[in-house]
Protein backbone atom coordinates (compact mmCIF):
# COMPACT_ATOMS: atom_id res chain seq x y z
CA UNK A 1 0.00 0.00 0.00
CA UNK A 2 1.00 3.58 -0.92
CA UNK A 3 -0.02 6.32 1.25
CA UNK A 4 0.86 9.93 0.56
CA UNK A 5 -0.16 12.83 3.43
CA UNK A 6 -0.46 16.19 3.39
CA UNK A 7 2.24 16.84 0.86
CA UNK A 8 3.60 20.37 -0.46
CA UNK A 9 5.76 21.61 -2.60
CA UNK A 10 7.61 24.76 -3.59
CA UNK A 11 9.85 26.38 -5.92
CA UNK A 12 10.72 29.47 -4.43
CA UNK A 13 7.53 31.21 -3.85
CA UNK A 14 5.34 29.19 -6.10
CA UNK A 15 3.30 26.68 -4.72
CA UNK A 16 3.35 23.81 -6.63
CA UNK A 17 1.82 20.78 -3.90
CA UNK A 18 -0.84 22.53 -1.15
CA UNK A 19 -1.20 19.27 0.96
CA UNK A 20 -2.01 16.04 -1.41
CA UNK A 21 -3.68 13.33 0.33
CA UNK A 22 -3.71 9.97 -1.77
CA UNK A 23 -3.89 6.21 -0.87
CA UNK A 24 -3.00 3.46 -3.27
CA UNK A 25 -4.09 -0.06 -2.88
CA UNK A 26 -2.02 -2.83 -3.55
CA UNK A 27 -2.33 -4.03 -7.06
CA UNK A 28 -4.42 -0.87 -7.39
CA UNK A 29 -3.92 1.36 -10.95
CA UNK A 30 -4.37 5.44 -10.17
CA UNK A 31 -4.55 7.00 -12.85
CA UNK A 32 -3.87 11.05 -12.28
CA UNK A 33 -5.44 13.38 -14.80
CA UNK A 34 -5.45 17.24 -14.63
CA UNK A 35 -4.46 20.26 -16.88
CA UNK A 36 -0.67 21.32 -17.71
CA UNK A 37 0.95 22.83 -14.62
CA UNK A 38 -1.56 21.57 -12.40
CA UNK A 39 1.34 19.35 -10.42
CA UNK A 40 1.08 16.19 -11.59
CA UNK A 41 5.05 15.78 -12.36
CA UNK A 42 5.94 17.02 -9.42
CA UNK A 43 3.89 14.53 -7.22
CA UNK A 44 5.49 11.47 -8.82
CA UNK A 45 8.80 13.05 -8.84
CA UNK A 46 7.82 13.80 -4.82
CA UNK A 47 7.06 9.75 -4.28
CA UNK A 48 10.31 9.14 -5.81
CA UNK A 49 12.33 11.55 -4.09
CA UNK A 50 13.63 13.43 -6.95
CA UNK A 51 12.29 16.30 -5.83
CA UNK A 52 12.14 17.00 -2.00
CA UNK A 53 8.83 17.54 -0.87
CA UNK A 54 8.80 21.06 1.95
CA UNK A 55 6.38 18.98 3.97
CA UNK A 56 4.21 15.51 4.51
CA UNK A 57 5.06 11.69 4.72
CA UNK A 58 5.19 9.04 2.46
CA UNK A 59 4.45 5.98 3.09
CA UNK A 60 5.40 2.56 0.95
CA UNK A 61 4.53 -0.47 1.46
CA UNK A 62 6.54 -1.52 5.00
CA UNK A 63 8.67 2.13 4.85
CA UNK A 64 7.94 5.34 6.35
CA UNK A 65 9.22 8.61 6.05
CA UNK A 66 8.54 11.90 6.79
CA UNK A 67 10.13 14.56 4.38
CA UNK A 68 11.31 16.76 7.39
CA UNK A 69 13.23 14.24 9.06
CA UNK A 70 15.23 12.83 5.18
CA UNK A 71 18.52 12.27 5.45
CA UNK A 72 20.34 10.49 2.50
CA UNK A 73 20.01 6.66 3.98
CA UNK A 74 16.34 7.31 4.37
CA UNK A 75 15.90 8.88 0.62
CA UNK A 76 17.87 5.98 -0.68
CA UNK A 77 15.75 3.45 0.89
CA UNK A 78 12.68 5.23 -0.15
CA UNK A 79 13.38 5.70 -3.82
CA UNK A 80 14.03 1.78 -3.84
CA UNK A 81 10.54 1.02 -3.03
CA UNK A 82 9.48 3.06 -6.52
CA UNK A 83 10.32 2.95 -9.82
CA UNK A 84 9.93 5.79 -12.54
CA UNK A 85 9.05 5.49 -16.36
CA UNK A 86 9.46 8.95 -18.01
CA UNK A 87 8.14 10.79 -20.27
CA UNK A 88 11.20 11.16 -22.17
CA UNK A 89 12.36 7.93 -21.51
CA UNK A 90 15.89 8.67 -19.95
CA UNK A 91 17.26 5.18 -20.94
CA UNK A 92 21.12 4.69 -19.89
CA UNK A 93 22.36 6.62 -23.74
CA UNK A 94 25.43 4.21 -23.34
CA UNK A 95 23.72 1.00 -22.41
CA UNK A 96 22.11 -1.32 -24.66
CA UNK A 97 18.90 -1.92 -24.43
CA UNK A 98 19.47 -5.56 -22.08
CA UNK A 99 22.16 -3.40 -19.87
CA UNK A 100 19.60 -0.52 -19.62
CA UNK A 101 17.71 -3.38 -17.46
CA UNK A 102 20.36 -4.84 -16.02
CA UNK A 103 21.97 -1.86 -14.80
CA UNK A 104 19.63 -1.75 -11.34
CA UNK A 105 19.49 -5.32 -10.75
CA UNK A 106 23.66 -5.30 -11.03
CA UNK A 107 24.42 -2.53 -8.86
CA UNK A 108 21.37 -2.14 -6.16
CA UNK A 109 19.79 -5.66 -6.33
CA UNK A 110 23.62 -7.33 -6.16
CA UNK A 111 23.01 -10.16 -8.28
CA UNK A 112 25.23 -11.83 -10.58
CA UNK A 113 25.68 -11.13 -13.82
CA UNK A 114 24.11 -14.00 -15.39
CA UNK A 115 21.33 -13.69 -13.10
CA UNK A 116 20.71 -10.14 -14.31
CA UNK A 117 21.13 -11.09 -17.76
CA UNK A 118 18.34 -13.56 -17.86
CA UNK A 119 15.62 -11.55 -16.07
CA UNK A 120 16.72 -8.70 -18.05
CA UNK A 121 16.23 -10.79 -21.19
CA UNK A 122 12.96 -12.02 -19.77
CA UNK A 123 11.27 -9.06 -19.59
CA UNK A 124 12.33 -7.20 -22.72
CA UNK A 125 10.78 -10.35 -24.29
CA UNK A 126 7.53 -10.11 -22.71
CA UNK A 127 7.45 -6.43 -23.48
CA UNK A 128 8.07 -7.47 -27.10
CA UNK A 129 11.74 -6.33 -27.55
CA UNK A 130 13.70 -10.03 -27.23
CA UNK A 131 15.33 -9.41 -30.52
CA UNK A 132 16.14 -5.90 -29.95
CA UNK A 133 18.49 -6.67 -26.35
CA UNK A 134 21.60 -5.42 -27.73
CA UNK A 135 20.37 -2.18 -29.72
CA UNK A 136 21.70 0.92 -28.10
CA UNK A 137 18.84 3.59 -27.21
CA UNK A 138 20.11 5.78 -30.37
CA UNK A 139 18.66 2.89 -32.73
CA UNK A 140 15.16 2.26 -30.86
CA UNK A 141 11.90 4.15 -31.97
CA UNK A 142 10.56 5.82 -28.93
CA UNK A 143 7.72 2.85 -28.63
CA UNK A 144 10.69 0.73 -28.10
CA UNK A 145 12.77 2.97 -26.01
CA UNK A 146 9.94 3.45 -23.63
CA UNK A 147 9.12 -0.34 -23.35
CA UNK A 148 12.50 -1.09 -22.45
CA UNK A 149 11.59 2.17 -19.73
CA UNK A 150 9.01 -0.19 -18.43
CA UNK A 151 11.17 -3.26 -18.08
CA UNK A 152 13.82 -1.53 -16.30
CA UNK A 153 11.61 -0.57 -13.91
CA UNK A 154 9.47 -4.10 -13.85
CA UNK A 155 12.84 -5.51 -12.95
CA UNK A 156 13.06 -3.52 -9.76
CA UNK A 157 10.24 -5.37 -8.49
CA UNK A 158 9.34 -1.94 -6.66
CA UNK A 159 6.29 -1.34 -4.35
CA UNK A 160 5.00 0.96 -6.81
CA UNK A 161 5.78 1.78 -10.69
CA UNK A 162 5.34 5.59 -11.60
CA UNK A 163 4.31 6.63 -15.12
CA UNK A 164 4.84 10.55 -16.12
CA UNK A 165 2.86 10.80 -19.20
CA UNK A 166 4.46 7.68 -20.66
CA UNK A 167 2.96 8.02 -24.14
CA UNK A 168 3.15 11.99 -24.59
CA UNK A 169 6.47 12.18 -26.25
CA UNK A 170 5.74 9.37 -29.06
CA UNK A 171 4.30 9.74 -32.61
CA UNK A 172 0.41 9.03 -32.53
CA UNK A 173 0.87 5.83 -34.05
CA UNK A 174 3.33 4.41 -31.26
CA UNK A 175 1.18 5.09 -28.40
CA UNK A 176 -0.72 1.64 -28.69
CA UNK A 177 2.00 -0.58 -28.36
CA UNK A 178 3.02 1.16 -25.10
CA UNK A 179 -0.64 1.23 -23.74
CA UNK A 180 -0.93 -2.64 -24.46
CA UNK A 181 2.11 -3.58 -22.57
CA UNK A 182 1.44 -1.47 -19.62
CA UNK A 183 -2.33 -2.69 -19.97
CA UNK A 184 -0.79 -6.18 -19.46
CA UNK A 185 1.62 -5.73 -16.72
CA UNK A 186 -1.82 -3.91 -15.41
CA UNK A 187 -3.69 -7.27 -15.36
CA UNK A 188 -0.38 -9.07 -13.21
CA UNK A 189 -1.55 -6.80 -10.24
CA UNK A 190 1.28 -4.43 -10.23
CA UNK A 191 1.02 -1.35 -8.56
CA UNK A 192 0.72 1.59 -10.34
CA UNK A 193 0.35 5.55 -10.17
CA UNK A 194 -0.14 6.65 -14.23
CA UNK A 195 -0.02 10.19 -15.59
CA UNK A 196 -1.85 10.57 -18.55
CA UNK A 197 -4.41 12.40 -20.89
CA UNK A 198 -5.95 9.03 -22.64
CA UNK A 199 -8.62 9.06 -21.58
CA UNK A 200 -9.43 5.59 -22.90
CA UNK A 201 -6.56 3.95 -21.06
CA UNK A 202 -7.62 5.30 -18.15
CA UNK A 203 -11.52 4.22 -18.04
CA UNK A 204 -10.76 1.05 -19.11
CA UNK A 205 -7.52 -0.02 -16.98
CA UNK A 206 -7.45 2.58 -13.69
CA UNK A 207 -8.96 1.50 -10.29
CA UNK A 208 -9.28 4.55 -9.14
CA UNK A 209 -9.27 8.39 -10.85
CA UNK A 210 -7.81 11.47 -9.32
CA UNK A 211 -8.11 14.61 -10.88
CA UNK A 212 -5.52 17.09 -9.60
CA UNK A 213 -5.72 21.16 -10.43
CA UNK A 214 -3.78 23.76 -9.22
CA UNK A 215 -1.83 21.87 -6.65
CA UNK A 216 -4.69 20.33 -5.51
CA UNK A 217 -6.89 16.90 -5.35
CA UNK A 218 -10.23 18.14 -6.92
CA UNK A 219 -12.33 14.87 -7.36
CA UNK A 220 -11.14 11.32 -6.81
CA UNK A 221 -13.41 8.33 -7.24
CA UNK A 222 -13.97 5.31 -9.86
CA UNK A 223 -13.57 6.04 -13.83
CA UNK A 224 -17.24 5.74 -13.73
CA UNK A 225 -17.54 8.37 -10.72
CA UNK A 226 -15.19 10.65 -12.22
CA UNK A 227 -15.02 10.31 -15.67
CA UNK A 228 -18.96 10.15 -16.52
CA UNK A 229 -20.41 11.45 -13.89
CA UNK A 230 -17.84 14.29 -12.42
CA UNK A 231 -19.42 16.38 -9.43
CA UNK A 232 -17.21 19.24 -9.55
CA UNK A 233 -17.08 21.78 -12.21
CA UNK A 234 -13.65 21.76 -13.15
CA UNK A 235 -13.31 18.01 -13.72
CA UNK A 236 -15.86 18.95 -15.73
CA UNK A 237 -14.50 21.53 -17.94
CA UNK A 238 -11.33 19.58 -18.28
CA UNK A 239 -13.01 16.38 -19.25
CA UNK A 240 -14.85 18.41 -21.74
CA UNK A 241 -11.92 19.94 -23.27
CA UNK A 242 -9.60 16.98 -23.47
CA UNK A 243 -12.79 15.00 -25.45
CA UNK A 244 -14.27 17.48 -27.37
CA UNK A 245 -18.07 16.99 -28.83
CA UNK A 246 -17.97 16.17 -32.18
CA UNK A 247 -19.44 19.74 -33.70
CA UNK A 248 -19.87 18.47 -37.10
CA UNK A 249 -22.25 16.27 -39.55
CA UNK A 250 -21.42 14.25 -42.18
CA UNK B 1 71.09 29.59 -47.44
CA UNK B 2 71.90 26.14 -47.51
CA UNK B 3 70.23 23.34 -45.72
CA UNK B 4 71.93 19.95 -44.90
CA UNK B 5 69.51 17.61 -45.23
CA UNK B 6 72.01 14.80 -43.83
CA UNK B 7 72.80 17.07 -40.63
CA UNK B 8 69.09 17.10 -40.22
CA UNK B 9 69.02 13.26 -40.29
CA UNK B 10 71.57 13.08 -38.01
CA UNK B 11 69.99 15.24 -35.67
CA UNK B 12 66.73 13.46 -35.61
CA UNK B 13 68.90 9.84 -35.08
CA UNK B 14 70.66 12.34 -31.55
CA UNK B 15 66.95 13.95 -30.69
CA UNK B 16 65.26 9.98 -30.57
CA UNK B 17 66.65 9.00 -26.96
CA UNK B 18 65.39 12.42 -25.46
CA UNK B 19 61.66 11.17 -26.91
CA UNK B 20 60.98 9.31 -23.68
CA UNK B 21 61.92 12.53 -21.53
CA UNK B 22 59.15 14.28 -23.36
CA UNK B 23 56.36 11.56 -23.07
CA UNK B 24 57.19 10.89 -19.28
CA UNK B 25 56.21 14.87 -18.51
CA UNK B 26 53.45 14.87 -20.65
CA UNK B 27 51.83 11.49 -19.61
CA UNK B 28 52.75 12.44 -15.42
CA UNK B 29 51.18 16.26 -16.26
CA UNK B 30 48.29 14.77 -18.44
CA UNK B 31 48.02 11.82 -15.69
CA UNK B 32 48.11 13.75 -12.30
CA UNK B 33 46.17 16.92 -14.00
CA UNK B 34 43.16 14.43 -15.23
CA UNK B 35 42.92 13.50 -11.58
CA UNK B 36 42.81 17.34 -10.17
CA UNK B 37 40.74 18.63 -12.92
CA UNK B 38 38.26 16.16 -11.97
CA UNK B 39 38.45 17.11 -8.09
CA UNK B 40 38.28 20.93 -9.25
CA UNK B 41 35.20 20.45 -11.53
CA UNK B 42 33.19 18.12 -9.19
CA UNK B 43 34.23 20.74 -6.39
CA UNK B 44 32.69 23.65 -8.39
CA UNK B 45 29.70 21.63 -9.93
CA UNK B 46 28.61 20.89 -6.08
CA UNK B 47 29.62 24.08 -5.19
CA UNK B 48 31.41 22.69 -2.15
CA UNK B 49 32.08 25.02 0.88
CA UNK B 50 35.19 26.70 0.56
CA UNK B 51 36.67 23.89 -2.08
CA UNK B 52 34.36 24.95 -4.90
CA UNK B 53 35.69 28.47 -4.23
CA UNK B 54 39.13 27.14 -4.40
CA UNK B 55 38.62 25.69 -7.37
CA UNK B 56 37.41 28.69 -9.08
CA UNK B 57 40.06 30.49 -7.98
CA UNK B 58 42.89 28.15 -9.18
CA UNK B 59 41.64 27.52 -12.18
CA UNK B 60 41.32 31.13 -13.04
CA UNK B 61 44.61 31.94 -11.90
CA UNK B 62 46.50 28.94 -13.73
CA UNK B 63 44.40 30.20 -16.96
CA UNK B 64 45.38 33.78 -16.59
CA UNK B 65 48.60 33.25 -16.35
CA UNK B 66 51.64 31.79 -18.68
CA UNK B 67 52.55 28.17 -18.09
CA UNK B 68 56.02 29.64 -18.15
CA UNK B 69 55.72 31.58 -14.93
CA UNK B 70 53.69 28.56 -13.20
CA UNK B 71 57.25 26.84 -13.67
CA UNK B 72 59.44 29.71 -12.76
CA UNK B 73 57.16 29.50 -9.90
CA UNK B 74 57.50 26.06 -8.36
CA UNK B 75 60.99 26.44 -8.98
CA UNK B 76 62.17 29.01 -7.76
CA UNK B 77 59.11 29.44 -4.94
CA UNK B 78 58.65 25.57 -3.72
CA UNK B 79 62.57 24.76 -2.53
CA UNK B 80 61.95 27.79 -0.20
CA UNK B 81 58.81 26.93 0.87
CA UNK B 82 59.82 23.28 1.53
CA UNK B 83 63.45 24.40 3.23
CA UNK B 84 61.85 26.42 6.06
CA UNK B 85 59.09 23.56 6.66
CA UNK B 86 61.88 21.27 6.73
CA UNK B 87 63.93 23.14 9.01
CA UNK B 88 60.78 23.91 11.37
CA UNK B 89 59.86 20.36 11.70
CA UNK B 90 63.25 19.11 11.79
CA UNK B 91 62.80 16.70 8.45
CA UNK B 92 66.42 16.49 7.18
CA UNK B 93 65.03 17.50 3.93
CA UNK B 94 67.16 19.65 0.90
CA UNK B 95 65.42 21.00 -1.68
CA UNK B 96 68.63 20.21 -3.72
CA UNK B 97 67.50 16.93 -3.98
CA UNK B 98 64.79 17.49 -5.59
CA UNK B 99 65.82 16.07 -9.27
CA UNK B 100 64.64 18.98 -12.02
CA UNK B 101 62.33 16.79 -13.80
CA UNK B 102 60.68 16.90 -10.41
CA UNK B 103 59.72 21.10 -10.91
CA UNK B 104 58.42 20.44 -14.25
CA UNK B 105 56.62 17.17 -13.11
CA UNK B 106 54.92 19.22 -10.10
CA UNK B 107 54.17 22.89 -12.12
CA UNK B 108 52.76 21.18 -15.71
CA UNK B 109 50.82 19.19 -13.42
CA UNK B 110 49.08 22.36 -11.76
CA UNK B 111 48.84 23.77 -14.67
CA UNK B 112 47.13 20.47 -16.97
CA UNK B 113 44.39 20.39 -13.86
CA UNK B 114 43.52 24.32 -14.21
CA UNK B 115 42.56 23.34 -18.15
CA UNK B 116 41.16 19.96 -17.63
CA UNK B 117 38.99 21.05 -14.91
CA UNK B 118 37.32 23.15 -17.66
CA UNK B 119 36.54 20.43 -19.93
CA UNK B 120 36.06 17.50 -17.48
CA UNK B 121 33.42 20.34 -15.92
CA UNK B 122 31.54 20.98 -19.73
CA UNK B 123 31.36 17.32 -20.62
CA UNK B 124 29.78 16.62 -17.04
CA UNK B 125 27.62 19.66 -17.72
CA UNK B 126 26.79 17.81 -21.15
CA UNK B 127 25.26 14.91 -19.75
CA UNK B 128 21.64 15.35 -19.28
CA UNK B 129 19.87 15.81 -15.99
CA UNK B 130 17.41 12.74 -17.03
CA UNK B 131 20.29 10.33 -16.70
CA UNK B 132 21.55 11.18 -13.45
CA UNK B 133 17.76 10.64 -12.01
CA UNK B 134 16.97 7.42 -14.39
CA UNK B 135 20.00 6.40 -11.99
CA UNK B 136 18.43 7.63 -8.89
CA UNK B 137 15.15 6.22 -9.77
CA UNK B 138 16.46 2.16 -9.88
CA UNK B 139 18.09 2.78 -6.73
CA UNK B 140 21.54 4.34 -7.07
CA UNK B 141 23.63 6.38 -5.12
CA UNK B 142 25.33 8.98 -6.14
CA UNK B 143 28.80 7.84 -6.16
CA UNK B 144 27.06 5.16 -7.85
CA UNK B 145 25.42 6.96 -10.84
CA UNK B 146 28.30 9.03 -11.39
CA UNK B 147 30.45 6.32 -11.98
CA UNK B 148 28.37 4.34 -13.76
CA UNK B 149 26.67 6.95 -15.44
CA UNK B 150 27.59 9.62 -15.43
CA UNK B 151 31.33 9.57 -15.87
CA UNK B 152 30.98 6.79 -19.04
CA UNK B 153 28.99 9.62 -20.85
CA UNK B 154 31.10 13.05 -20.20
CA UNK B 155 34.19 10.92 -20.90
CA UNK B 156 32.91 10.39 -24.09
CA UNK B 157 32.07 13.43 -25.05
CA UNK B 158 34.89 15.19 -23.79
CA UNK B 159 37.97 12.89 -25.70
CA UNK B 160 38.16 15.60 -28.34
CA UNK B 161 38.86 18.20 -25.82
CA UNK B 162 41.26 16.13 -23.73
CA UNK B 163 42.90 15.21 -26.78
CA UNK B 164 43.69 18.67 -27.26
CA UNK B 165 44.97 18.96 -23.64
CA UNK B 166 47.65 16.08 -24.26
CA UNK B 167 48.64 18.08 -27.29
CA UNK B 168 49.13 20.97 -25.37
CA UNK B 169 50.77 19.39 -22.80
CA UNK B 170 52.91 17.81 -25.13
CA UNK B 171 54.27 20.91 -26.60
CA UNK B 172 54.17 23.08 -23.80
CA UNK B 173 56.54 20.09 -22.05
CA UNK B 174 59.76 21.91 -24.20
CA UNK B 175 59.36 24.55 -21.25
CA UNK B 176 60.95 21.91 -19.41
CA UNK B 177 64.17 23.61 -20.59
CA UNK B 178 64.56 26.34 -18.64
CA UNK B 179 65.11 24.17 -15.25
CA UNK B 180 67.82 22.08 -17.48
CA UNK B 181 65.25 18.98 -18.34
CA UNK B 182 66.98 17.84 -21.92
CA UNK B 183 63.75 16.94 -23.91
CA UNK B 184 63.34 16.71 -27.38
CA UNK B 185 63.64 20.53 -27.81
CA UNK B 186 66.61 21.20 -25.18
CA UNK B 187 67.89 18.15 -26.80
CA UNK B 188 67.79 19.85 -30.56
CA UNK B 189 69.76 23.16 -29.13
CA UNK B 190 72.78 20.69 -27.98
CA UNK B 191 73.13 18.64 -31.05
CA UNK B 192 73.44 21.71 -32.81
CA UNK B 193 75.58 23.56 -30.42
CA UNK B 194 78.93 21.82 -31.93
CA UNK B 195 78.93 23.08 -35.61
CA UNK B 196 75.90 26.07 -35.45
CA UNK B 197 73.34 24.18 -37.80
CA UNK B 198 70.43 24.88 -35.41
CA UNK B 199 67.82 25.46 -38.17
CA UNK B 200 68.59 21.40 -39.03
CA UNK B 201 68.36 20.68 -35.87
CA UNK B 202 64.99 22.27 -34.98
CA UNK B 203 63.48 21.47 -38.31
CA UNK B 204 64.21 17.15 -36.73
CA UNK B 205 62.69 18.37 -33.35
CA UNK B 206 59.02 19.58 -35.41
CA UNK B 207 59.49 16.42 -37.32
CA UNK B 208 59.35 14.35 -34.33
CA UNK B 209 56.84 16.43 -32.22
CA UNK B 210 54.53 16.39 -35.82
CA UNK B 211 54.48 12.96 -35.98
CA UNK B 212 53.78 12.67 -31.90
CA UNK B 213 50.84 14.27 -32.22
CA UNK B 214 49.43 12.56 -35.59
CA UNK B 215 49.81 10.02 -33.28
CA UNK B 216 47.84 11.06 -30.66
CA UNK B 217 45.30 12.74 -32.99
CA UNK B 218 44.85 8.81 -34.47
CA UNK B 219 44.78 7.36 -31.12
CA UNK B 220 41.86 9.72 -30.11
CA UNK B 221 39.72 8.68 -33.35
CA UNK B 222 40.15 4.96 -32.16
CA UNK B 223 38.77 5.26 -28.63
CA UNK B 224 36.72 7.87 -29.82
CA UNK B 225 35.16 5.45 -32.56
CA UNK B 226 35.04 2.94 -29.58
CA UNK B 227 33.33 5.22 -26.85
CA UNK B 228 30.66 6.45 -29.15
CA UNK B 229 29.14 3.33 -30.01
CA UNK B 230 25.99 3.88 -28.54
CA UNK B 231 25.50 7.30 -30.53
CA UNK B 232 25.47 5.32 -34.04
CA UNK B 233 22.12 6.46 -36.30
CA UNK B 234 21.34 8.36 -33.41
CA UNK B 235 21.19 12.40 -33.53
CA UNK B 236 23.44 13.36 -31.54
N1 LIG C 1 12.15 22.46 -11.16
C1 LIG C 1 11.19 23.41 -11.16
N2 LIG C 1 11.50 24.68 -10.82
C2 LIG C 1 10.55 25.65 -10.79
N3 LIG C 1 9.26 25.43 -11.08
C3 LIG C 1 8.89 24.20 -11.42
C4 LIG C 1 9.83 23.12 -11.47
N4 LIG C 1 9.17 21.98 -11.83
C5 LIG C 1 7.88 22.34 -11.99
N5 LIG C 1 7.70 23.66 -11.74
C6 LIG C 1 6.43 24.38 -11.78
O1 LIG C 1 5.51 23.67 -11.01
C7 LIG C 1 4.24 23.67 -11.60
C8 LIG C 1 3.73 22.24 -11.75
O2 LIG C 1 4.53 21.57 -12.69
P1 LIG C 1 4.35 20.04 -13.04
O3 LIG C 1 4.37 19.24 -11.80
O4 LIG C 1 5.34 19.72 -14.09
O5 LIG C 1 2.88 20.04 -13.65
P2 LIG C 1 2.20 18.95 -14.59
O6 LIG C 1 3.04 17.74 -14.62
O7 LIG C 1 0.87 18.72 -13.95
O8 LIG C 1 2.06 19.59 -15.92
C9 LIG C 1 4.38 24.39 -12.93
O9 LIG C 1 3.91 25.71 -12.75
C10 LIG C 1 5.84 24.39 -13.18
O10 LIG C 1 6.23 25.53 -13.89
MG1 LIG D 1 3.95 16.79 -16.29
Amino acid sequence: MIKLKNIHKSFGRQQVLKGIDLTVQKGEVVVILGPSGSGKTTLLRCVNYLEKPGDGEILIGDYHLNCRHAGKKEIHALRQKSAMVFQQYNLFRHKTAVENVMEGLLVVKKLSKEEAYRRSAELLEKVGLGSRLDAYPSQLSGGQQQRVGIARALALEPEVILFDEPTSALDPELVGEVLEVIRRIAAEGITMIVVTHEIGFARDVANHIVFMDGGVIVEEGSPAEVLSRPKEERTRQFLKRITPEPNYSI
Amino acid sequence: MKIDLTFIWTAFLQILPAIPTTLVITLVSVLAGFVIGLLAALARIYKVPVLGQAASAYVTFIRGTPMLTHLLLIYFGLPVLLDALSAQFGWGFKSASIPMIGFAFISFSITAGAYMSEVIRSGLLAVDRGQLEAAYSVGMTTPQALRRIIFPQALSVSIPNLSNSVIGMLHGSTLAFTVSVVDINAKAQIVASTNWKFFEAYIAAALIFWGLTLLIERLTAVIEKRMNLYNRGGIV
